[in-house]
């Protein structure tokens, strides 16, 4: 009975949400739904589209996420996202109900609360859960299961200490600064959680919203880098530990702040305005503030229900998150470092929505030019000689290493595989687990000589998770022929319908710009 | 006998969790000798309580005769993982679980001590673990070291919480066989105890040995050993000066950046211990009936 009062009023909530939106004028229906545990997900908005693209098919929900192995399971298991989800089958085996006033009964109320939760480095240690993917395969199965415990251990914040937050950052309590405003969140978020509001002129937006004193425990926490090196160098033998602490930390201060975040998206959002297949949901910029980050609410397919559509809308999918990443890269110069499932939605034909900016990395052109260097000499130039050259230069070999060029090619073309021929190919589950297990392999004679320069620590991302990925959509493309459409070097024509659509963007782009 | 060499530490925190998560109920009777909005539950649950308890082990071993029963009749050497386990899983069962589990894993460590009997080989005297002067002092370190730990590495103790803390645990004297009336009721009958105590003490090879095995313990899973170096020091500093002296260890000043390092160690062990098998659920099961204590 209480269970059919409680779908009710849920109901109501999303008609109110519904009119409004299209009272303002918003293309889509949206559908709210409250939490995504099905999934197992994350993401600013639990939401998903009416409209599934053409072709969908296969049951929803159940299915869940099977990224096989190790990274790409590790970092979903110790993402911010998997929390509130996976306490379910765990805690909350009981009822509906039951199990909603238990997770209400758990809830954060105090700072306090969150000071003995996640207090004593235990958020830094979820941070470093949910960027585990640098250091994967070097962490042992004990701390591998602790990150992720860790995940389910942080509790959402009751609605009276989020609204504090709030009231206090924004300067009016959630019901005046908004018009609407839900106090249940919809999902986990970095170091917080996500509530749905909407503006006084309308908007449905998602609001992250940040634990009291996390920013100042964790900043403290931080300055111990000594305990942090000795607990990577544990996780993380094969790689520079000084180098991935030091780079670790910063990205982590740099994420407590949400107006760098807001920064961040707001610049890419400027970057792809007009995008065919790419978008990125504007910032409120006046309802934003250092632990309070407000944007334009998304709707969408989660991850997990895209891959259940047809092989066809999966590759679309692949080629726009392909595409922005590589585009970001070589045209912004930047780099989110967070290629994480839940901060995908999907609206078919390739569309996708791009979620989540706490962790960009912006390059400068020295940083950008060896990796630069090295992909044109390898893939277009075939000058195995520079190839190492660059790599030396930027500090990912040893000058003057006792192997021949042939072996260090040998070992690292793996990365580069899928550019390295034209045509088209389809990147397997397994392929991505080769990738890892190279980049971890202490075995080869290569790996006494290779190191990851700090400023590139958060770039192997690319190689770790987007290919994780890619294998578990088993994408197939020419993605040589993406790559040199986006190359710099090359500028290459338009090889694909979203290629056709993307370069009358970046022409008109051009065209704005000149005209600026 | 003190030749004789300890068993690895592998599985401490394994074991150790399988032992507490036992020891918490799913669905108890009753609300057990001590209650949610016991004091005794707070420091159960302080960010400090790894350190209490190796303190605690580090004072009761200076008492020859608690030392020599241990020494001569436990499994400690052969197992002493299995034997911290079990004490973290009686002490889990008396705290968090009903009045019967708690009665009942008392009556069987009352059986156990029954047949603990001997001579300790250093001073020549007779022990038996059921004389209610041995298991006092075992009870009233294990009591200060809490109250000690608390104020240092976890959320401190009021005054007034310090000495309802101690009145509390009377009842956990009582279960091992402490006739009430003996057991330090408050913080200041506690340190006249210990002072009264002190000139019966003694670091014996047998005590020197077990604490050094304990503090450095061989074999301990790698991350673990990483932050087990920070716990030690934790302990080192939180015994009283005069624990330390007989011992022989250094006690170099505890900076705050020290202090607030151990306590960045305590968290990770604490997150490591979170990552056990039912220990989250465990917690969980604690903290609802913390808070359903705490409403009005």
């Amino acid at each position: 009975m209480k269970r059919r009062n409680a779908a009710r009023s849920a109901v109501r909530v999303r008609r109110a949400f519904a009119g409004a939106a299209l009272a303002a004028g918003a293309a889509a229906l949206i559908v709210v739904r409250r939490r995504n545990a099905a999934a197992g997900l994350r993401g600013e908005a639990g939401l998903r589209g009416e409209a599934g693209p053409r072709g969908a098919a296969g049951p929803r929900g159940g299915a869940g996420l099977r990224l096989r192995r190790g990274i790409a399971a590790l970092r979903l298991a110790a993402r911010g996202g998997a929390r509130y989800a996976s306490n379910a089958p765990r805690l909350f085996a009981a009822a509906g109900e039951n199990r909603e006033r238990l997770r209400t009964d758990l809830a954060l109320q105090t700072a306090e609360d969150v000071a003995v939760t996640l207090g004593a480095m235990k958020g830094v240690l979820m941070k470093l859960g949910q960027m585990a993917s640098y250091v994967d395969d070097g962490l042992s199965p004990a701390v591998r299961r602790t990150l992720s415990r860790l995940q389910d251990s942080v509790p959402p914040m009751s609605p009276e200490l989020a609204a504090g937050v709030i009231t206090e950052e924004l300067g009016l309590p959630p019901e005046r600064a908004f018009a609407r405003w839900d106090p249940e969140p919809i999902a986990a978020a970095s170091i917080g959680q996500v509530h749905r509001a909407m503006t006084h002129d309308g908007h449905a937006v998602a609001v992250k919203v940040q634990y009291p004193g996390i920013a100042e425990s964790m900043a403290a926490d931080l300055d111990n880098v000594a305990l942090l090196r000795r607990m990577l160098k544990v996780t993380a033998p094969s790689q520079d530990v000084n180098a991935l602490v030091t780079e670790l930390r910063d990205r982590v201060l740099e994420e407590l702040d949400y107006r760098r975040e807001a920064d961040n998206q707001e610049r890419m959002a400027d970057y792809y305005d007009g995008h065919p297949t790419i978008h990125i949901p504007r910032i409120v910029g006046e309802l934003s503030a250092r632990r309070v980050v407000t944007s334009e609410l998304s709707g969408g397919a989660r991850w997990a229900e895209m891959t259940s559509w047809s092989q066809e809308e999966r590759d679309l999918a692949a080629e726009t998150i392909y595409r922005f990443v590589f585009r970001s890269l070589y045209g912004a110069h930047a780099f989110n470092g967070d290629p994480h499932p839940g901060n995908y939605l999907f609206h078919g034909g390739g569309r996708v929505t791009f979620l989540d900016f706490g962790l960009v990395k912006h390059f400068t052109t020295d940083e950008l030019r060896p990796l630069v260097a090295m992909v044109r000499n390898l893939c277009v130039e075939n000058d195995p000689e520079a190839f190492r050259r660059a790599m030396e230069e930027a500090g990912f070999l040893v000058p003057n290493a006792p192997l021949s060029t042939d072996v260090v090619v040998d070992h690292l073309a793996v990365f580069y595989q899928t550019v390295r021929e034209p045509g088209r190919l389809t990147i397997t589950g397994d392929y991505a687990s080769a990738v890892v297990r190279r980049f971890f392999d202490l075995r080869s004679p290569v790996a006494a000589y290779v190191s990851v320069p700090r400023s590139y620590v958060i770039l192997q991302r690319i190689n770790l998770g987007l290919f994780a990925l890619l294998g578990e959509l088993n994408a197939t493309a020419n993605w040589r022929a993406i790559a040199e459409e986006i190359w710099p070097f090359v500028r290459g024509p338009a090889s694909t319908p979203i290629g056709e659509a993307e370069a009358a963007w970046c022409a008109s782009r051009a065209a704005t710009r000149s005209l600026a | 006998m003190t030749a004789e060499a300890y068993a690895a530490a592998a599985g401490l925190v394994e074991r150790s969790a399988a032992a507490y998560v036992a020891g918490v109920p799913d669905d108890p009777a009753d609300a057990g000798f001590f209650g949610p909005d016991s004091v005794t539950w707070r420091v159960s649950t302080d960010l400090g309580r790894p350190v209490a308890g190796l303190r605690a082990l580090m004072l009761q071993a200076l008492h020859p005769l608690a030392m020599a029963g241990v020494d001569q009749h436990s499994n400690w050497r052969m197992d002493p993982v299995g034997r911290l386990a079990a004490t973290s899983g009686y002490l889990a069962t008396i705290t968090f679980g009903d009045r019967a589990a708690a009665e009942r894993a008392a009556a069987r460590v009352r059986r156990i001590h029954e047949h603990i009997t001997g001579t300790d080989t250093i001073t020549g005297q007779r022990y038996q673990a059921s004389d209610p002067a041995l298991l006092l002092w075992v009870h009233a370190t294990l009591v200060e070291s809490g109250i000690v730990a608390a104020g240092m590495f976890g959320t401190a103790l009021s005054a007034q919480d310090a000495d309802g803390y101690a009145a509390e645990m009377v009842a956990a004297a009582e279960l091992v066989g402490v006739p009430a009336g003996q057991v330090p009721a408050s913080l200041s009958d506690l340190d006249s105890y210990l002072s009264a105590a002190r000139p019966g003490l003694r670091c014996t090879p047998a005590a020197a040995e077990s604490m050094a095995y304990l503090l450095d313990p061989p074999g301990l899973d790698e991350d673990v050993a990483e932050i087990w170096a920070d716990i030690r020091d934790g302990v080192v500093a939180a015994l009283p000066s005069w624990a330390r002296d007989m011992y022989g260890y250094a006690a170099p000043p505890l900076t705050p950046a020290r202090q607030t390092e151990i306590r960045q160690a305590l968290g990770v062990l604490d997150a490591v211990f979170l990552g056990e098998p039912g220990v989250l659920e465990a917690r969980q099961r604690i903290t609802l009936r913390m808070r359903a204590a705490r409403r009005p």
